[in-house]
């Protein structure tokens, strides 16, 4: 909210400038975002008359001038294409200083000597009012200083309320609050004595429980003319525009007060009663922001007997709007509940000062005065007769009463105040706090409907008192065992694994465009939605964590950066019978380059299915690990299935029970992500499954200590063949003596016949207690070539 | 050669020995050209047939007490004449590799080979950093559901359904489910209070949601590290020792703080939490908006009526909670101007940080 420190300063006795009223503020909880400065910036500026405009004998834009300052002439060029003979001028004389130290002085322009300048507003650190110089009106006098006619300098703070403090939303409200916490007096506000002098407009208010009281005066004989300099003054330094002296006198009691007022012409109300109803169905208003608002059945609105002239709270109508030609007016004032002002203000995206005020909770007590005191106003302004309000209902019960100690309250902030410093601040509060023995007895004046409880009035002692006051304590809490959730303490683990293969850790939003899902050949039905969400591009939850990837790696891949590694640990969403479903995953993307190598040969391996699986093998180790293909058996479908090569992915399947999914990118998925010429390996985690194993310390297994024994078989057969199947006849034999098997290579091609391939495999053997001889291992190596020929055709190659 | 029996003549031999190394004052050994020519030398002065072989040797012609007087001086310089022929074949070989292996010079210069280099995500180590130093006061980590219902993200914690406290909370909600995204982790505080009975200390780090317009400060996906401790005789003091605490851990001892009051609808008295500006010492800067202090917390005492609100006697237990935004200390430790870079996931932003922050 915008505060006049001028006009604070009408209401409080307040030495001190800008920054220190700033640091007061702070002080009890209000920031001041930013001050600015208003009045005059310059000096030696005066108002000057154009007598005559010549051509400039070296510059066509530029014209030489004749200015008169009531003193005596001066040569001025000048740029402006506005500047013409006959105007009254702000003319800089040679010695003035302009916004930002810009001193004038006598100078050659393009070879004419120019002896001051005629100013721009934009010059003079005023807002702008055209291209051109400052055209002053007929009447200021000739040679009189510029400066003064702007009135007093003022500072605008920027003054941030929190939303539940509404009684500061006011240059009184506000100053009451300083008041209080400095121990100081409010300057006393004269009330205007109410003597009736006009008539009265009746009123009906049918839904007394959204508004327990309205106040409706009638000022008749007004003549509406501009404000005073000084309240148009007031109303700017606020980021008002001024409109007329009826509408400008609402306008400043709600910023002087905080109870919002509106002024009706009473000629243009038809029936001749206002009601305060319920808008009914088909029900519009032409705002006086211009615009035309559908009204939703059952909010609370002004009208007269045909039509609505107001959204109660919020804003009035341009129709029965007070202008120029107005000459009865009928002055509301009201208390609206806040959450029907709230509702309305929602329901129609209409926000105004008013319904900030009425949603955040507007004094009570503040309706009837600000009802006189602006008839006053408007009397003062405008002339006319008021006549005496006709009311409907009565300001709301006072606030209930509230029974502390100060040994509670030093409690609630772990203080030592005495007792005289917390009856002080109560008091300062509200004029009739009282003492009771050990007893505070505490009922909160009508404007502080925060204050409720105990730790209420803790907040107030702290902030009058100030929070460094309160000790730093750290010994009233002992230690305490700190323990991560199962979830937490895997995907540390998994992060660290993960970082330690080469991966970076990746962080997507939550939400995906449909497009993206398409993209990744996911389907989008069934799928969580956010309700309005900020653009397509964030409107789906995601199922998977793998297009997010998806999308980063193509980010990268077209920046130049061609080896990508990334992992992401995140949630993924579904839903399931009616009801949404989140879980923990864990994802990686693998493209390019395995090792940044590139001088060494002129094509790097590339990553590729083998490199994946090791990442999942790395998180899954430690359990019985087993690999199904999608969709088959064991491994259930998973969402994120469509997205991976029909053939050349795996499901890993931990203890028998499916927990990640590994394998190439679906080519026409590589396509949509312009990844198809690297294409791309993946893997997702469902972290909960792996978080829900019991954790446990590495335990330690015994191994042998001597030397052990190595063999090479170079094996031929069938190319459908695994190595699973390999491995599993080698196992097969279950000689416990076997400690390795290793794959060291796979090859297809010359000399090897066609539909065969050839795999080279190292066993090696060992036992605890002694060193084998080769004829041990001779004795186990014929029984596993033994095995490999029965179980799958393969011999030895020549 | 006659075998030498007298002390004189023993002596005199050894002083031969002695200048026999040098010849007009060059050192013989020293200047070995080759280890050829060394080895040559070194059959000549120490080898079987050497003059200080037979001197040695010649030491049990005399008599016992001289044997013990000069015995010791002939392996003294034996051992010395030994030590000068390690030195030189030392350097000889060392010259004769270096001139054999300079066929075998690589390009140094060549870029280093090295495997992928994993990182963390800043957000990650940072939202650690946060929480680890809590962990180290004892606090618990707790989680909850990222879509949560009104209750535990609004009603349970003192925002009621048209209070305009509701508006700095824009809120994402999910289609056909009575459910929203949440907008602060104060909703795992009370999932962590509904779960178990008090006493309670825990953090409560994760991601959170607001419908706001993404620019370079602001983000609608965002980390908070939320706190709430609830006791017996806990006030705002035990909030400002602890808070301290923290801040001095994540900034440095003796940082200095501001508790300024504030308002938030679970907590009161509330406050909000500033440090000197850790990179113009409080003088005024851009990162402080010239005020030379930087906003890190909000926080407060438990609002008693939401420990009612959760069932917890507010007359026996009470406590304080606090929050602290994970990607604006990030960005201030990191230097980081826009928000935006932490979800773009461009690899070379990712590799600018290491695991560690503090």
């Amino acid at each position: 909210m915008k505060i006049s420190s001028n006009w604070l300063k009408a209401h409080l006795d307040f030495d001190g400038g800008a920054a220190d009223l700033s640091a007061a503020l702070l002080k009890i909880g209000f920031e001041v975002a930013g001050v600015q400065r208003l009045g005059p910036q310059f000096s030696g500026v005066v108002v000057g008359k154009v007598l005559a405009k010549d051509k400039h004998p070296n510059a066509d834009k530029l014209a030489v001038c004749v200015v008169d300052d009531g003193a005596q002439k001066w040569n001025v060029v000048c740029g402006a294409p506005n500047v013409a003979a006959g105007q009254t001028i702000a003319f800089a004389r040679i010695g003035a200083v302009l916004p930002g130290n810009f001193k004038i002085e006598g100078r050659k322009l393009r070879g004419v000597e120019s002896q001051g300048m005629i100013c721009s507003r934009a010059e003079l650190g005023l807002p702008k009012d055209n291209d051109g110089i400052w055209v002053l009106g007929e009447g200021p006098t000739l040679g009189s200083d510029v400066g003064s006619q702007l009135g007093p300098a003022d500072d605008v703070l920027e003054v941030e309320i929190t939303s539940n403090r509404p009684d500061c939303l006011s240059h009184r409200g506000l100053a009451r609050e300083l008041a209080a916490a400095l121990g100081k007096s409010l300057k006393p506000l004269e009330l205007p004595r109410e003597e009736p002098t006009g008539g009265t407009f009746p009123v009906r208010v049918e839904d007394a429980a959204a508004c327990p009281y309205y106040s409706a005066r009638l000022i008749e004989g007004v003549k509406v003319g501009p404000s005073s300099d000084s309240a148009r003054r007031r109303l700017e330094a606020v980021g008002l525009r001024p409109i007329n002296g009826v509408v400008d006198v609402t306008n400043l009691i709600l910023h002087d007060a905080g109870q919002p007022l509106h002024a009706f012409d009473a000629d243009k109300l038809e029936g001749g009663t206002l009601i305060v109803r319920r808008s009914r169905a088909g029900e519009k208003l032409l705002a006086l922001d211009h615009k035309t608002y559908d009204l939703p059945e059952g909010l609370l609105v002004i009208a007269d007997e045909r039509k609505v002239v107001a959204l109660a709270g919020v804003m009035g109508g341009t129709q029965t709007a007070v202008t120029e030609s107005t000459t009865r007016v009928v002055l509301e004032s009201a208390c609206f509940l806040a959450s029907e002002v709230r509702r309305s203000s929602q329901k129609t995206h209409l926000r105004s000062d008013s319904s900030y005020r009425f949603e955040r909770g507007v004094d009570p007590a503040g309706a009837a005065p600000a009802s006189a005191r602006a008839a006053a106003l408007i009397v003062e302004t405008a002339g006319g007769r008021a006549g005496a309000a006709a009311v409907v209902g009565a300001p709301t019960s006072p606030n209930s009463e509230i029974r502390a100690t100060a040994a509670r309250l030093n409690a609630i902030l772990g203080a030592t105040f005495s007792a005289d410093e917390i009856n002080r601040v109560l008091r300062a509060i509200a004029a009739e706090f009282k003492a009771e023995g050990d007893a505070l007895v505490f009922r909160a004046p009508s404007w502080r409907r925060d204050l409720a409880t105990a730790n209420d009035l803790a907040e107030e002692i702290g902030r009058f008192l100030g929070y460094e006051r309160i000790p730093y304590r750290l010994g009233a809490l002992a230690p305490r065992a700190a323990t991560l959730t199962p979830v937490e303490k895997t995907s540390r683990r998994v992060r660290a694994r993960l970082a330690a293969l080469g991966y970076a850790e990746a962080c997507n939003y939550d939400m995906l465009s449909e497009k993206t899902l398409a993209a990744a050949r996911l389907p989008a039905e069934g799928l969580p939605r956010v309700a309005k969400p900020l653009s397509e591009d964030w409107a789906v939850m995601r199922p998977t964590l793998l297009p997010g990837l998806l999308k980063n790696a193509a980010y990268n891949l077209s920046r130049g950066v061609d080896a990508v590694r990334l992992f992401e640990v995140g949630k993924a969403y579904s839903q399931k019978d009616g009801a949404l479903v989140e879980g923990w995953r864990v994802a990686g993307l693998l493209l390019g380059p395995v090792l940044d190598a590139r001088w060494q040969s002129a094509r790097a391996p590339r990553a590729g299915f083998a490199d994946a699986k090791a990442a999942v093998e790395e998180l899954l180790a430690g359990g019985a690990l087993t690999w199904a293909k999608p969709g088959e058996g064991a491994a259930g479908r998973w969402v994120c299935d469509p997205l991976f090569h029909p053939v050349n992915a795996l499901r890993a399947l931990l203890d028998g029970a499916p927990v990640a999914t590994v394998g190439w990118l679906h080519p026409r998925a590589a396509r949509a992500f312009d990844l198809e010429r690297e294409g791309a390996v993946l893997f997702e985690v469902n972290l909960d499954r792996l978080a829900a194993r019991p954790a446990a310390a590495a335990r330690f297994n015994d191994f042998s200590r001597l030397p052990v024994s190595r063999r090479d078989l170079a094996l031929v057969l069938d190319k459908a063949r695994t190595y699973a199947e390999v491995e599993a006849a080698v196992h097969g034999c279950k000689l416990a003596e076997l400690q390795g098997v290793l794959l060291f290579d796979v090859y297809e091609g010359k000399n090897i016949p066609d539909g065969k391939k050839s795999l080279a495999v190292r066993l090696t053997f060992g036992r605890a207690d002694r060193t084998l001889t080769d004829a041990e291992v001779a004795g186990f190596v014929e029984k596993i070539v033994a095995a490999l020929g029965a179980r799958l055709g393969a011999v030895l190659r020549g | 050669m006659e075998p030498t029996t007298t002390r004189d003549a023993w002596q005199q031999a050894c002083a031969r020995v002695e200048s026999s190394l040098r010849a007009d004052g060059v050192d013989l050994i020293a200047t070995a050209a080759s280890l050829e020519d060394l080895e040559g030398r070194r059959v000549e002065f120490l080898g079987r047939s050497s003059a200080l072989t037979l001197l040695l040797k010649d030491l049990k012609n005399l008599s016992l007490e001289d044997r013990r007087e000069l015995g010791p001086r002939a392996q003294e310089l034996k051992a010395s004449i030994e030590r000068k022929f390690a030195l030189r074949h030392a350097a000889l070989e060392s010259d004769a590799d270096g001139a054999a292996l300079l066929k075998d010079a690589v390009d140094l210069t060549l870029p280093s080979l090295r495997p992928p280099r994993g990182r963390l995500h800043p957000l990650t180590t940072t939202l650690h950093a946060i929480a680890d130093i809590f962990q180290r006061m004892g606090y618990s980590w707790a989680e909850g559901p990222f879509a949560e219902d009104e209750r535990h993200n609004f009603s349970a914690l003192n925002i009621p359904d048209d209070h305009p406290a509701r508006d700095s909370h824009d809120t994402f909600y999910l289609s056909g489910l009575p459910l929203l995204l949440r907008t602060h982790t104060s909703t795992v505080q009370i999932r962590a209070m509904e779960a178990q009975q008090p006493p309670i200390r825990i953090v409560c780090p994760g991601r959170v949601f607001r419908h706001e317009q993404i620019d370079a400060t602001h983000s609608a996906v965002f980390h908070q590290v939320e706190g709430l401790v609830v006791d017996e005789r806990v006030g705002f003091a035990d909030l400002k020792g602890h808070l301290q605490t923290f801040l001095e851990s994540l900034l440095g001892q003796g940082t200095k703080t501001r508790f300024r009051p504030s308002y938030f609808p679970f907590t009161e008295p509330s406050t909000e939490v500033d440090a000197k500006c850790f990179f113009c010492s409080g003088a005024g800067c851009a990162s402080c908006k010239h005020t030379g202090w930087i906003e890190l917390l909000g926080a407060g005492v438990v609002n008693p009526k939401v420990l009612s609100n959760v069932g917890w006697d507010p007359e026996k237990w009470s406590g304080f909670a606090f929050g602290i935004g994970v990607e604006r200390v990030a960005m201030l430790l990191h230097g980081v101007p826009d928000i935006r870079d932490f979800y773009v996931n461009d690899l070379r932003f990712l590799n600018q940080f290491d695991e560690d922050l503090v």
